[in-house]
């Protein structure tokens, strides 16, 4: 009862900050509004009995990552300019798009009972167990991620070095 | 989760302890700070309000609350008031993953022959102990970034943003080294709940097989890299000097909160000050052994567990007094000294330490 109080209004928060992302004309109150919305998502973390999870969340993302976006905006002091308006294309494609992913979303959770499934056996998603996972069942996804991770750093390496020498 | 009685008044009791505890370290320390700069610079301080001017917070508080509180026609309303409340957020809940002293039973209560409470009960003084300990905290701490940020960006002052850009690019840099010296306590005591930190320095252990040391994580040399990391980072983190760039007063007139009045810049003051509260007791928890005594085995009863918060208060207002030392001592570095001795000095230096003291663990000689 009190856990699904607590669901429902930080799945509350977490749409109707995400919403605010969408539809608000300012990018800095974007930005934070970001941010709020997955704070909200990290106590969903915590509800699905994740607590090391909706830490790295919070700490990843919130923290960290949209500290960055934030940075970038302030520092490039984006103005809402006149855009063009868009194309009937590209509304149509929008529209449908959206719609289509709506309609999908709405089928799954009525046919395969979203909120009845339970995880079966028991759930170990402590920072011991998420390790030894990492390193023994997933390590080869783990090690290609590093690697992607190395990759895109030489790359922001290489680009910004090449426009100091021009 | 099953809710009784005792259970949510025993929680009530610890928050309320908590929340008097830290919002009484701010106009404490601001006097400690005043008394403290006044006494390195020679000169008297503000000695005029009550006794030693003891009472010279309550008058800085009253102006406070009856100062205008001024909007700047240019900024952004709802941020603006916004900014101070996410600066004091962090602050307040950070401390609530740290044990501030040693568990005890709760004994049972009997008054005109009945009984109010059975006992058998054990009293664990830390508000939440969850799994997570400590990443909560970096992951509150690294929220604290966001009230700075905002405050800059809505003031519309460009003093402000300056402080903000500078505080943001500072506090996500030093965030990491901060974090991985954290990481060399962590793997000394194998879990990230902070009472099992505080356990495993309670013990003892003994230099050159003679003389016996609490096992702090201070007394033991594979630990001193990673505290001088951490102890340095955390100056950072709090923006206290040497680190200052947010507000650097000769530079950015106030930086963040230039344009702040009333209430709104208490709370940041506020801020400030609970947040080196919280710093320094982690600190205290990770590497002076949180609320152990040394040399005393504490037996668990009522006045013994008393004893250690009062050690641990202690602890944590001997850091506070460093902070205050540190900040009046050591002048303010240059913005890029800061930055590269940021990531190239302490973030490599961390790594390097995190597999020094995964080795020590490794041979079983922590």
């Amino acid at each position: 009862m009190f856990e699904f109080a607590i669901f429902f209004f930080f799945a509350a928060v977490a749409v109707i900050f995400a919403l605010v992302v969408v539809l608000h004309r300012n990018p800095v109150v974007g930005a934070l509004a970001l941010v709020a919305s997955f704070f909200a998502l990290a106590v969903m973390y915590v509800l699905l009995e994740a607590p090391f999870l909706a830490a790295l969340q919070v700490i990843v993302y919130a923290g960290a990552i949209m500290v960055l976006f934030l940075f970038v905006i302030m520092l490039l002091n984006l103005q809402h300019q006149h855009e063009e308006p868009t194309r009937p294309v590209q509304q149509f494609l929008g529209y449908s798009g959206s719609a289509a992913f709506v309609i999908g979303l709405v089928y799954y959770i009525v046919k395969f009972g979203v909120f009845a499934m339970r995880p079966e056996g028991p759930f170990n998603s402590d920072a011991m167990h998420i390790g030894i996972q990492l390193f023994q069942a997933y390590i080869f996804p783990f090690e290609m991620v590093s690697i992607l991770l190395l990759a895109a750093i030489v790359g922001a390496l290489l680009l910004s070095q090449r426009s100091v020498a021009r | 989760m099953p809710f009784d009685a005792t259970d949510i008044t025993l929680s009530l009791v610890k928050i309320s302890v908590v929340l008097a505890a830290l919002l009484n370290v701010t106009p404490i320390m601001v006097w400690v700070e005043r008394r403290g700069s006044a006494y390195i610079q020679d000169r008297p301080g503000p000695n005029r309000v009550g006794p030693l001017g003891l009472f010279q917070s309550f008058a800085d508080a009253l102006k406070f609350i009856l100062k205008e509180d001024v909007i700047p026609e240019q900024a952004h309303k709802w941020l603006y008031t916004l900014a101070p409340m996410f600066g004091l957020l962090p602050a307040l809940t950070t401390i609530s993953v740290i044990p501030w002293g040693q568990p005890f039973l709760l004994p049972a209560k009997r008054m005109f022959g009945r009984t109010f409470f059975e006992g058998g009960r054990e009293f664990e003084p830390i508000v939440a102990n969850v799994d997570i300990g400590i990443l909560l905290i970096f992951a509150l701490a690294s929220l604290g970034v966001y009230g700075i940020v905002t405050a800059g960006w809505a003031s519309s002052n460009k003093y402000s943003l300056f402080g903000a850009i500078r505080a943001s690019a500072q506090m996500i840099s030093y965030e990491l080294s901060l974090t991985l010296a954290a990481v060399s306590v962590l793997l000394a005591a194998g879990s990230l709940r902070l009472t099992d930190v505080v356990a495993q320095q309670t013990e003892y252990l003994y230099l050159f097989n003679v003389i016996k040391l609490p096992a702090w994580n201070i007394c033991s040399p594979a630990m001193w890299l990673s505290f001088i990391i951490f102890g340095i980072s955390a100056f950072a983190e709090t923006n206290r000097l040497p680190f200052d760039f947010a507000e650097a007063e000769a530079e950015l007139v106030a930086g963040y909160h230039t344009e702040y009045s009333s209430m709104k810049f208490a709370l940041f003051f506020m801020a400030e000050y609970m947040s080196m509260a919280a710093i320094s007791a982690l600190t205290v928890t990770l590497y002076f052994g949180g609320w152990d005594i040394p040399y005393w085995n504490e037996p668990g009863t009522w006045w013994s567990s008393l004893a250690t918060m009062l050690f641990f208060g202690a602890k944590v207002t001997a850091l506070l007094l460093v902070f205050v030392w540190v900040r009046w001592t050591i002048p303010r570095l240059k913005y890029d000294i800061l930055m590269r001795l940021g990531w190239k000095v302490f973030l490599p230096l961390a790594i390097v330490n995190i597999v020094i003291v995964a080795f020590f663990v490794a041979k079983h000689w922590i």
